[in-house]
């Protein structure tokens, strides 16, 4: 009892922080389950930019095609939003997402609670 | 968008299979049938439309849009007054000129990319808010970078293709290969048929069929009128009662049940 009332007086900014290292965490662990998957253990560290271009898709295993295809065609999307796309479930994509960030292709940015995957196309410079 | 809407690419293995033709008379067929259309040249090695829709000048070039250095409205062509008043034809056009060829011919990757996403931004700005109905991509042949990026950015492929070996192998091949792993609906368009009689249609149909395992949207009997027109006629629109623009009607409205 002690115990939450300790915990109701917290700042909320703090369980906010614990909430997204949880989700960041989460994330993390959806890319390492894929990349053991597909035997990629290789692969750590997100590579420098690799455009995703039309060759590229061509030359991807067809799991991450389909997900690459879709957030090239819809622009800037969520998991969630390329699972409506794909017909398949959130997590999975979730993971494929992630995969295609760390191989250079996708870019990730967070806001608020949401992960936002897309591609940069503009020039740099 | 519209439900209707749509992106059709047409495109080949090889060179010479009716790409060009089969695009301006399939725009114009639409454009008749009371549908607002945009027809582009994306065969940015080997521009025809320019040429064979007698544009000499234009301010803007497709090449400008895909650049960045224009939006896309500027490039378009209003076609309407020259195939008939109630028509919305627009077309877009590679610049021909040998300097503008020699700099698409050097992009980068970087650039493909962008242009990717300049071509499937058409979906928003011209089906959407512009509300075309139907976007024709005149494609070059084979795996160019603008021919797939036309493909990735299209709901529907048409290939042109023949009977001649090299290319009923490598249309074959890109079937495979390129269509199906975008996951592309396609349908087959076979020209240039010798001997096409009626008595043979089924046969004909089913040999394609069998050869490419895809959907067939058309056999266009090979026309000694389209060889003698030199590409300076839109049959659709000059010729309203001659056999190719029957057989251009009939494929307009397979893709308009689709």
């Amino acid at each position: 009892m002690a115990n939450e009332e300790h915990l109701g007086r917290k700042p909320l900014h703090v369980l906010e922080k614990i909430r997204e290292n949880l989700e960041r965490l989460n994330d993390k662990m959806e890319v390492m389950i894929e990349l053991q998957k597909h035997g990629r253990k290789d692969i750590q560290q997100p590579l420098a930019d690799a455009p995703l271009d039309v060759m590229t898709l061509l030359s991807m295993p067809d799991h991450l095609r389909k997900t690459a295809m879709t957030v090239c065609r819809v622009g800037r999307a969520t998991a969630d939003e390329v699972a409506q796309h794909t017909h398949r479930a959130r997590a999975v994509e979730s993971a494929y997402l992630n995969q295609l960030v760390i191989m250079g292709h996708l870019k990730k940015e967070r806001k608020g609670r949401k992960a936002y995957f897309f591609v940069e196309r503009e020039a740099k410079g | 968008m519209t439900a209707m809407a749509k992106i059709i690419a047409v495109h080949s293995y090889k060179g010479g299979t009716g790409k060009t033709l089969l695009s301006v008379n399939l725009a114009a067929t639409f454009a008749k049938r009371g549908k607002k259309v945009c027809l582009f040249d994306l065969d940015f090695r080997a521009p025809s439309l320019a040429t064979l829709l007698k544009v000499e000048k234009s301010d803007h070039w497709l090449n400008d849009y895909l650049n960045g250095t224009c939006e896309i409205d500027k490039v378009l062509i209003d076609f309407s007054p020259k195939v008939g008043s109630t028509e919305k034809l627009f077309v877009g056009l590679a610049n021909p000129a040998t300097e503008a060829i020699r700099d698409m011919s050097g992009k980068d990757r970087k650039w493909e990319m962008r242009a990717l996403g300049r071509l499937l931004a058409l979906r928003d700005s011209l089906l959407a808010d512009m509300h075309f109905d139907y976007l024709i991509f005149d494609t070059s042949p084979g795996l160019q970078y603008s021919s797939i990026n036309a493909i990735v950015s299209a709901d529907l492929v048409l290939v042109a293709t023949t009977f001649d070996r090299s290319d009923v192998d490598g249309t074959k091949r890109m079937l495979r290969e390129l269509y199906d792993l975008f996951e592309k609906k396609t349908e087959v368009v076979l020209n240039k048929v010798l001997d096409a009689a009626k008595s043979r249609k089924l046969e004909i149909e089913e040999k394609t069929k069998d050869i490419y395992q895809a959907p067939l949207l058309g056999v266009v009997p090979c026309f000694c009128d389209i060889l003698r027109a030199e590409g300076s006629i839109v049959f659709a629109h000059e010729k309203p009662d001659h056999p190719f623009t029957r057989i251009l009607d009939e494929m307009a409205s397979e893709i308009e049940k689709t």
